[in-house]
């Protein structure tokens, strides 16, 4: 490595993105569901409860299953709305939630179709909800491959962590990727393997502490009596999250699912939202 | 003495005097052997050889032809140091090791400093008070460039607020003043490496065979270091249209953008880092102090005290120390080791006494106007090849005229050999890699791109030069 990388190495590592604070708005909640009127009134009130965190501020509106018959015709009804959440589940309007291997179209097309954030509670029918879903947000987790520099997933997650609550900001980088790439540079004779591993491991977590770290002054700063707690590590992604959900009785998961100008879902996040289906989602 | 006559008599006298009379003929092919030297080192580039390989492989063929030619012995030289002889192949006096030693120490000493983090350090809290304003970052950089060029060395200087100025400025969002920062950045390394003594090796080399001592170099040099950095500041500022933030919201935004650095981001051990700063303080303050004369430190030389706290720091890293042994710049120590070796034997083959004649029409026209057109002769010869070689071989042709250690001579081979780096990019090593950060940052510059840019720079820093050589050497 020559003088000039080492030196730009060490400044740009210096150059640390620093969090700043926007709170996260709801006037209007949008709860769109294919239940009957009473199962709906009694979801929405449980909602309430549930989403206590957003106040008295919003609007509650319910979208029925006679209200949308096609997807057409629920991004129509979402857009006439103008909400600032969406609260939702799998398989709207479907039988395919007894088989946990999709989201159903509505609720695929609604996530990329519109930057509403959306709530996904576990199927009201499925029964694999845990014990304290859908209760409180005391215990809420934001969850990323990259949480550097990414200010709108962690004032959505502060948004809806209970007062006095905690808020996780957690970041796992894949094992499985990372050892892949090591496998080639152990097939590269000019680059030294256990260097690679070592230092690469060390700086591709180093990053999202020091934005944690930025995140909690500003946090501090600006007053919110919200407790930061941070996970940051290399595994298996959704064996972590499912580890890590029943370990401190997580509340509440929020996640990124758009990608830029990308059609589908973000590569991590479908896998997530498809098989972490205990707890409700925040789908951003 | 300050007569021309006696100094144009002089020139034959010191670099002819002593050797066996020399043929013409032989004088003339050793001096085509030190101008192919030169060419090729010119060439360097597209030869695709690095200089210590050039030099050495001319080192090998000259002393072999000298040898053949009667003009050195073969035989071992005998050195009586006390009651005990040293025998040494001929090759070996002819380096000038207190030289090398200040050069292996100094950039040793730097290296293991720089990793404590403490230039970076430095770097980021600069960038941090300048608060983003372009205008206050130029002559913070500015600054800081002078002033690492003094300390440390040109190239490493260049590299260290080069790679910041590309970050910090990507980071404000005006890469669109990025050439103007590094070319500003590249002409003052060039400026600050006048500071001191040991701030760049034709000072060490000139200032040695002038017997210029430290603090005069520094006293002499700064006054023209602080006005030439201003100007060249401020050049750059006007002529790149770099200036202070306006609004509010502009600077309050710029504020917030470098306020994400962290200067203690490269920061490992903070005793580490501590250290790095008191030991370069003692660094500069010793060596300074070696200079005092009839002292023990003057005697053991500049290069002793370089080499202790280049150990002295490594001790912070014996484990690892293997690692610094492989940065350093082998091939700059090698090719000045070849170099002495190719001036020792041009010496004997008569060259340099052949290269003073060519001189004796600049000492003719006297102590000011003869020194105002050495420095700008060298300074162009300096513009288009190696200045070592040139300040070698013109420190080694003025020691023999018997100057005090404060005639312009020895100041108009210094000023030239050092600015005339800034007139083309292959003029000095800090400029080839302010080239090379341009070219990284996507910025098209070529070879006459570089001239036409830092040609109103270079003239500025040049008429001052002279005219500081009218008023105050």
């Amino acid at each position: 490595m020559t003088k000039l990388d080492s030196f730009e190495s060490i400044f740009k590592s210096a150059d640390k993105p620093v969090y700043a604070y926007e709170s996260a708005r709801f006037e209007r909640v949008l709860v769109v569901t294919d239940l009957t009127d009473t199962e709906a009134e009694n979801l929405i009130a449980q909602l309430r409860s549930f989403l206590s965190v957003l106040g008295d501020t919003p609007v509650w509106r319910h979208l029925g299953g006679e209200d949308f018959t096609t997807v057409g015709r629920l991004l129509e009804e979402t857009g006439n709305a103008a909400p600032d959440l969406i609260v939702t589940y799998r398989h709207l309007r479907s039988e395919a939630w007894r088989w946990p291997h999709g989201l159903g179209e509505y609720l695929e097309t609604l996530t990329q179709a519109t930057d509403i954030p959306v709530l996904v509670l576990p199927h009201p029918d499925a029964d694999r909800a845990l014990p304290h879903a859908i209760a409180n947000t005391d215990c809420v987790m934001a969850i990323t491959d990259h949480l550097t520099a990414d200010a709108r997933l962690v004032d959505y997650a502060l948004g809806f962590t209970a007062d006095a609550g905690t808020c996780w900001l957690t970041h796992i980088e894949s094992r499985r990727q990372f050892e892949h790439f090591v496998a080639a540079v152990e097939k590269i004779p000019e680059i030294e393997t256990d260097d690679v591993r070592e230092l690469v491991e060390a700086q591709l977590l180093k990053e999202p502490r020091d934005y944690i770290e930025s995140c909690r002054r500003v946090i501090e700063a600006v007053g919110l009596h919200v407790e930061i707690k941070a996970i940051v590590e290399m595994g298996d992604r959704v064996a972590e999250y499912r580890r890590l959900i029943e370990d401190h009785r997580v509340d509440l998961l929020v996640l990124n699912t758009m990608h830029g100008e990308q059609l589908a879902m973000q590569g991590q996040a479908y896998p997530l939202a498809v098989e972490l289906r205990e707890i409700p989602l925040l789908m951003l | 003495m300050s007569n021309p006559a006696e100094m144009t008599a002089g020139v034959s006298a010191a670099v002819g005097g002593g050797h066996a009379e020399v043929s013409l003929g032989i004088t003339l092919f050793f001096a085509a052997l030190l101008i192919a030297m030169i060419v090729c080192l010119a060439f360097e580039e597209k030869l695709h050889a690095k200089k210590s390989v050039i030099v050495g492989a001319f080192a090998v063929a000259t002393l072999l032809l000298a040898g053949l030619f009667g003009l050195l012995p073969f035989s071992e030289m005998d050195l009586h140091v006390g009651d005990a002889d040293i025998h040494l192949p001929v090759y070996i006096p002819a380096i000038d090791w207190g030289v090398i030693f200040i050069i292996l120490g100094s950039s040793l000493f730097v290296d293991v400093t720089a990793k404590s983090g403490l230039f970076t350090w430095i770097a980021l809290r600069l960038t941090k008070a300048s608060k983003g304003d372009p205008l206050i970052l130029l002559i913070a950089y500015g600054s800081m460039t002078v002033i690492f060029s003094a300390v440390l060395n040109n190239v490493t200087a260049m590299i260290i607020v080069g790679s910041l100025t590309g970050v910090s400025l990507r980071r404000l969002g005006i890469t669109d003043k990025l050439l103007g920062f590094l070319l500003v950045e590249a002409l003052l390394t060039n400026v600050g490496g006048l500071l001191t003594l040991i701030s760049s090796v034709p000072n060490i080399i000139v200032g040695n065979e002038a017997g210029i001592s430290f603090m005069e170099f520094f006293t002499t040099a700064a006054p023209y270091v602080v006005v030439t950095s201003a100007v060249t500041i401020a050049m750059g500022a006007k002529l790149f249209g770099i200036r202070r933030l306006a609004g509010a919201e502009e600077k309050a935004e710029a504020a917030r953008l470098v306020a994400g650095f962290d200067e203690n981001d490269g920061i490992d051990s903070p005793f580490l880092f501590w250290f790095g700063g008191v030991s370069l303080i003692a660094f500069i303050v010793v060596i300074a102090s070696a200079s005092i004369p009839d002292t023990l430190l003057n005697d053991l030389g500049m290069g002793y005290v370089a080499i202790s706290f280049a150990i002295l720091a490594l001790i912070q890293h014996k484990a690892t120390a293997d690692r610094f042994y492989r940065e350093i710049d082998w091939d700059l120590l090698a090719f000045f080791a070849a170099l002495f070796i190719v001036i020792n034997v041009m010496e004997h083959a008569q060259v340099l006494e052949l290269v003073g004649r060519f001189l004796i029409p600049i000492l003719d026209l006297g102590e000011t106007v003869g020194p105002s057109v050495l420095l700008i002769a060298s300074a162009l010869a300096s513009s288009v090849t190696d200045n070592i070689p040139l300040a070698a071989m013109l420190a080694k042709i003025l020691g023999g005229l018997d100057l005090a250690a404060d005639s312009p001579y020895w100041w108009a081979v210094i000023f030239g050999a050092n600015l005339g780096g800034n007139i083309t990019p292959i003029g000095s090593a800090s400029t080839l890699v302010a080239m090379t950060i341009i070219h990284k940052s996507g910025i098209t510059l070529s070879f006459v791109g570089f001239v036409k840019r830092a040609a109103p720079y270079a003239a500025a820093q040049l008429l001052l030069a002279v005219a500081y050589l009218w008023i105050a050497v």
